[in-house]
């Protein structure tokens, strides 16, 4: 298996507060990694340094390949193929959905509207919510708006989808239809980092759980193992928390 | 329109008090337009209509567009361009309208002179200058205020899905600015409007100048300054009401499901 994915003695300041605090991390081809941890801990600035939302301060970060740094040519040759879903969908309010959908391929990868129109119409089937197509954002469930937002991310095809508490900020109801759709796209082979809570959608979909708290990796086991036997005092108080609530 | 009946019955109470009181006060007669030389001066007054319409639009025309110039280097990272940003808007927001126009309408030419250019600046387009530089000030921070309002989240899905830092202003950004950006720009035209009044100093013969004219031959100054606050007040409420029915317009598109 090739890696994809390879942190390096990662830190990441905001001012002197330390974010991210020597982080190491590979994630193979294919790979499904769940990262989770309570609040504060550096979840989301890790998951925003791979696709170069934030930058690292210290180490290196190899994606596909590439270091990333600055340089235009290698964040040009990584960008639409991370891909990115968020806890707040950030759709397009201004465009419907199928013009969410077909603004990247269009723009980024320039392929012909009819082309991306096509490959919006598939992904939106993929996501179960063809019909909602010429709707504006605004008008769908909380639900239904992270799948759009999810079918927009594999519109550009990418090669590592990651996930930042994607059934964060929904309704309890409707927390199960988004995991569905995101374990279906797991079972597709397509690599994947999701920062979540959600430790049934874990137990199923995950080859590994990153556990971290500070800024620091804690914990990487594989699913049975950690939530059988934790390794850390930290993780089992976390993981207390989490499954008794 | 409430608005306007209410301010309208308001001055014809004042009116109705001054004549049955002391009919001294009052000389309707000079804009009375069922005689002659009433009607002659309502013409000349009214028509400075033209003069000023035409000299704030061609301001705000101005002041948009420079506005705009001087907005951009404010999303910059760089400092530098930033601080250009700041401090062109702080500085000419600090100067009054009256001292900039009789610095650009008797002090520029002097400048020019001294350069060797042979440029003459009118009345008419020294008011237009100095208006649209004034207003570019706050034109600017409509713009960065716009798209600031335009929260980070969609920029960084934007970037995200591939796009460019421009395809993602062009694409993302301003089309959801623009709604948040016009409505206090059409409000900005009834700043101008007003201050166009300033031009009247410097000889430009538009509503104000036209009615200190006719103040000056006919000495009723109560009731010409009466009849120029209501065409003043016409103009303003015209103009509102576009802007309400743009404001409309834009809501209601960004709630229309198509
Ligand atoms: N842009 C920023 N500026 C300053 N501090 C920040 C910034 N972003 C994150 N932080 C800080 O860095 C720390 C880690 O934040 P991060 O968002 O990565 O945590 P998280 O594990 O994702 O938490 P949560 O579960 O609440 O989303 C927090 O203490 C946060 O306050
Ligand atoms: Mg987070």
């Amino acid at each position: 298996m090739k890696e994809v994915i390879d942190i390096n003695n990662v830190s990441k300041y905001f001012g002197k507060f330390k974010a991210l605090d020597s982080v190491n991390l590979r994630v193979m081809r294919g790979q499904k990694v769940v990262i989770c941890g309570p609040s504060g801990s550096g979840k989301s600035t890790l998951v925003r340094c791979i696709n170069r939302l934030e930058e690292h301060d210290e180490g290196d970060i190899k994606v596909l390949g590439n270091f990333l740094t600055n340089d235009r040519l290698c964040l040009d040759s990584i960008k639409s193929k991370v891909s990115m879903v968020f806890q707040q969908f950030n759709l397009f309010p201004h465009l419907s959905v199928i013009e969410n959908l077909t603004l990247g391929p269009i723009k980024a990868l320039g392929i012909s509207k009819k082309e991306a129109m096509k490959r919006a119409l598939y992904f939106l089937e993929r996501v179960k919510i063809p019909e909602q197509a010429f709707k504006k954002p605004n008008l769908l469930s909380g639900g239904q708006q992270q799948r759009v937002a999810i079918a927009r991310a594999l519109c550009l095809e990418p090669e590592i989808m990651l996930f930042d508490e994607p059934t964060s900020a929904l309704d309890p109801e409707m927390i199960a239809e988004v995991l569905e759709v995101i374990l279906d796209l797991a079972n597709d082979g397509i690599t994947m980092v999701v920062v979540t809570h959600e430790m049934g959608f874990a137990k199923k979909a995950a080859d590994k759980i990153i556990f971290m708290d500070e800024g620091k990796i804690l914990e990487e086991n594989i699913p049975s193992n950690f939530f059988k036997n934790p390794k850390t005092h930290r993780s089992k108080k976390f993981l207390d928390q989490v499954l008794n609530h | 329109m409430i608005k306007l009946k209410y301010i309208l019955a308001l001055f014809f109470i004042f009116s109705f008090v001054g004549c049955s009181g002391n009919s001294g006060n009052w000389g309707w007669y000079v804009i009375d337009p069922t005689t002659k030389s009433g009607l002659a001066n309502i013409k000349f007054l009214v028509g400075g209509f033209g003069a000023t319409i035409l000299l704030s639009l061609i301001a705000a025309l101005i002041s948009i567009i420079l506005g705009l110039i001087v907005a951009l280097p404010s999303f910059s990272n760089n400092v530098f361009f930033r601080s250009l940003n700041r401090i062109y808007v702080e500085f000419i927001r600090a100067i009054p309208l009256l001292p900039m126009l009789f610095w650009v309408f008797y002090g520029l030419p002097v400048i020019f002179q001294s350069l060797g250019l042979k440029i003459q600046i009118d009345a008419f387009w020294g008011a237009v200058i100095t208006l649209a530089i004034s207003d570019s000030a706050f034109t600017a921070e409509i713009y960065r205020a716009g798209i600031q309002s335009i929260s980070k989240g969609q920029r960084e899905a934007a970037q995200t899905i591939g796009l460019t830092q421009y395809q993602a202003m062009r694409y993302v950004i301003l089309p959801q600015a623009i709604r948040r950006i016009l409505p206090p720009l059409a409000n900005q035209f009834i700043y101008i409007v007003k201050m166009s009044a300033f031009a009247s100093v410097i000889g430009m013969q538009e509503l104000t100048r036209r009615a200190n004219e006719i103040v000056v031959t006919e000495y009723r100054p109560l009731e010409i300054y009466t009849l120029l606050i209501l065409e003043y007040l016409i103009l303003v409420l015209v103009i509102s009401f576009g802007v309400r029915w743009l404001e409309r317009k834009l809501g209601s598109d960004e709630s229309n499901s198509n």
